[in-house]
């Protein structure tokens, strides 16, 4: 009984998420938890899909975190993005037959498999839900439009300001809360893989905007401490995450 | 290839300052920094501030002391001279 409880909480990062950028009816709600899901536990580190790979299902994170990620020729990582509870990392799959890039786990992380299958068939009935996940992608697009000039023109303190910000609002949007005790379950070399840096650089920064008091920095994760000072360090203006549903109507 | 080093002090604006210069046959080929206690295990070890040509790039090793750093460095400079 607790387990599916909480597996039902869990799917509700799904709505959550949605609702954050689109609205939905009782009935498109009821449709999205209805979808089958094949949950996995998986361990930190883990590779969910790989470069090349064709997948049949969707990968929705329930828990935990994961991003997407290149590996390089001299075998290190490339992190292009981080995915939390209530994301689909691999919509594109709907459309796109092969992956162009991996998709891994930071942290322990529980991930649901829904068919694709079943997603065109809910699609199809369901057209409002369509152009929800059409928007998320579209916001996918303009989170990549935000990290290319955070990590072409920033500073590393700004750069590292900026990712915790939106991140910490990312979580915040499908109710993982400062406020709850939540920190992003973001590793030094995390960061750096994300924004280009050296893990040596990203423990500079982190000591540095701890010194300010600006963050509270652990061996790996990291909590917004005084928000409006690290927004103004990061330069962060969260008008790109679209994070309305007033402007989606 | 003649190799020489120079210590120097670094502003990292944090306090990994001491430094090194590392040249090249007279030539400034890179500027490494000492970690300090704040880098937990790696404190002590010396890390590629700033590389110069073939040392240039968006990777920055660390190094267990200054013959490390000295031999990876000449492994990549004598290897450019080959081609």
């Amino acid at each position: 009984m607790v387990t599916t409880v909480h597996l039902l909480l869990e799917r509700h990062r799904l709505i959550r998420k949605l609702e954050s950028i689109a609205l939905l009816s009782h009935a498109e709600k009821q449709a999205l938890l209805a979808l089958p899901v094949t949950v996995e536990a998986l361990d930190a580190n883990t590779t969910i899909a790989r470069d090349g790979q064709r997948s049949r299902t969707c990968c929705l994170i329930l828990n935990g975190f994961a991003c997407r990620f290149k590996s390089l020729s001299d075998g290190r990582r490339r992190i292009m993005s981080f995915h939390t509870p209530g994301d689909i990392t691999d919509l594109q799959g709907l459309s796109l037959n092969v992956g162009d890039h991996s998709v891994g786990t930071l942290v322990p992380t529980t991930i649901g498999l829904i068919p694709h299958e079943s997603l065109h068939e809910l699609l199809q009935r369901y057209p409002s839900i369509t152009a929800a996940f059409w928007r998320d992608t579209l916001i996918d697009g303009a989170i990549f439009r935000a990290w290319l000039v955070n990590i072409g023109r920033r500073t590393a303190q700004q750069r590292i300001a900026h990712l915790l910000c939106e991140m910490t609002m990312r979580c915040e949007a499908v109710g993982l809360s400062r406020d709850d005790g939540y920190r992003l379950p973001l590793g030094q070399s995390d960061i750096a893989d994300a924004l280009g840096l050296s893990p040596v650089q990203v423990n500079r920064v982190l000591y540095e905007l701890e010194g300010c008091s600006l963050i509270t920095s652990h061996d790996s994760s990291v909590a917004a401490l005084d928000w409006e000072g690290l927004k103004r360090a990061g330069e962060f203006d969260p008008a790109y995450l679209h994070l309305s549903q007033e402007e989606a109507a | 290839m003649t190799v020489t080093l120079q210590s120097v002090a670094i502003d990292t604006d944090c306090p990994d300052e001491e430094g090194c210069l590392m040249f090249a046959n007279e030539r400034l080929v890179a500027a490494l920094v000492r970690l300090s206690d704040h880098h937990g295990d790696k404190a002590g070890y010396w890390y590629l501030e700033h590389g110069f040509g073939r040392l240039g790039g968006p990777y920055h090793p660390v190094f267990l002391d200054l013959d490390a750093a000295q031999d990876w460095a000449v492994q990549r400079l004598v290897d450019v001279r080959r081609n």
